[in-house]
């Protein structure tokens, strides 16, 4: 007498996970058990129904966002790892920051206005004649020299030294033409003067600003 | 697999195929990686959905999943489907959470996860439009299946929903659950039998 099929023969019947052989004999149970054929005619049918009304997926709500959120956190955590990494050698990269030329050019010019500044302080009193006390350049190679001329109630600065500054380094940074702030996602664009997108920032679950994008 | 269900995993006409994107993750390629989300994101979501039964929760756990798979990423053997390992990690993601629920809960019965909330904005209406009267038949059916796993245990949920839906193979549904082959047979058994006996009536006057 055959064994009637168990629960795995069942499941793997219906899911077609069988062999050509298993198959074949437990069609030949079918055949023979009606309450059996009952069994898996009404389970087939279940399997129809869900997979019928069951999508395979379900679309993500604000689906965009769901991917620049992802994005974020990717950006927050490796910036978190490298922060990490190099926070020995954070002195170094301050240092460096201190010696390029630029710097050392914005200084001067800096130094050299304030005294300028002083000296135009001090002349408003008559008695008194035009002279720059001091100036400092935290780069060596630079020199700081001033002339003025009382006819002409002028002071020249003249910087020696400096590292010419490419012409096509940009300076004054992005030009902002306008914003728009979307309340459904909460985040604020911003746009150049030619409509480009130039930044897109949104708030994290602390309330602090986040940056979605950026176009250099 | 069941032959009207097609491979998650095949590409479609002209789409990079999934170990390319992830052989650029895994050397640091985050467009790569935002390739994935966007192919993989409603079957995340929908899957976090059917085990949490929230939408606002399945969301932010979805999301958890596809984070965790960015920092796995660099440890995924290029020899195995990307779709399994993502799958298993939202499996795990959704059973920390269920587990940590669990203990918040002391065993409370959560209402939450029975609701069916819709998130404003959330893709609710088919892309073709059925009859009225057959369109409510169909909504109602669906509620019901709904409602009917929604009383499953989370194993039983999940066997079902990546058998029926995802049309996963039972091996690639044991890597997922991390269980034996015997364990998912079963679950699929006794996932099928009770929810035939909830929805039997519902299902075959359907038809």
């Amino acid at each position: 007498m055959k064994t009637p099929p168990d629960e795995n023969q069942i499941v793997r019947f219906l899911d077609g996970e069988m062999d050509a052989a298993e198959k074949s004999a437990f069609e030949a149970s079918l055949a023979a058990d009606p309450e059996l054929r009952a069994e898996i005619e009404s389970l087939s049918q279940l399997g129809a129904t869900l997979r019928k009304s069951m999508p395979n997926g379900r679309e993500v709500p604000h689906a965009d966002f769901f991917n620049s959120q992802i994005q974020v956190r990717i950006a927050q955590e490796e910036m978190d790892r490298a922060r990490e990494s190099n926070a020995p050698a954070a002195g170094a990269g301050w240092l460096d920051w201190l010696r390029a030329p630029w710097f050392a050019a914005a200084a001067t010019a800096v130094v050299a206005l304030l005294a300028v500044t002083l000296w135009q302080g001090r002349s408003l009193s008559p008695s008194e004649s035009s002279l720059v006390l001091s100036s400092y350049a935290p780069n060596p190679d630079v020199q700081a020299r001033a002339f003025h001329s009382d006819e002409a109630q002028a002071t020249v600065l003249m910087l020696d030294g400096l590292a010419a500054v490419p012409a096509d380094r940009k300076i004054v940074g992005h030009s902002v033409h306008h914003s728009e702030t979307d309340q459904q996602v909460a985040t604020t664009t911003l746009f150049s003067d030619d409509g480009h997108v130039l930044l897109v920032l949104a708030k994290d679950g602390r309330n602090q600003p986040r940056l979605l994008e950026h176009t250099p | 697999m069941n032959p009207d269900m097609p491979s998650p995993t095949a590409p479609a006409d002209g789409e990079v195929p999934d170990l390319d994107l992830v052989k650029r993750c895994q050397a640091g390629d985050t467009r790569a990686f935002d390739a994935l989300v966007t192919k993989y994101r409603s079957r995340v979501y929908n899957m976090t959905y059917h085990l949490i039964q929230n939408e606002t929760e399945a969301w932010d756990l979805a999301q958890e999943a596809f984070i965790k798979a960015w920092r796995a990423i660099g440890g995924f053997k290029l020899d195995s489907g990307f779709y399994t390992w993502l799958y298993r990690i939202t499996h795990n993601v959704c059973y920390d959470w269920l587990r940590k629920k669990r203990i918040e809960s002391d065993g409370e019965f959560d209402d939450s996860r029975t609701e069916h909330r819709v998130a404003a904005g959330a893709e609710a209406v088919p892309q073709m439009a059925p009859r009225p009267d057959q369109a409510m038949r169909n909504a109602e059916l669906k509620a019901r299946i709904d409602a009917a796993i929604a009383q499953l245990s989370p194993d039983h949920r999940q066997a079902i929903l990546l058998k029926e839906v995802e049309g996963l193979r039972y091996h690639e549904i044991a890597e997922v659950m991390q269980c034996s082959l015997g364990t998912v047979m079963s679950r699929l058994f006794y996932a099928r039998k009770k929810l035939q006996e909830i929805l039997k009536d519902t299902y075959e006057n359907a038809t």
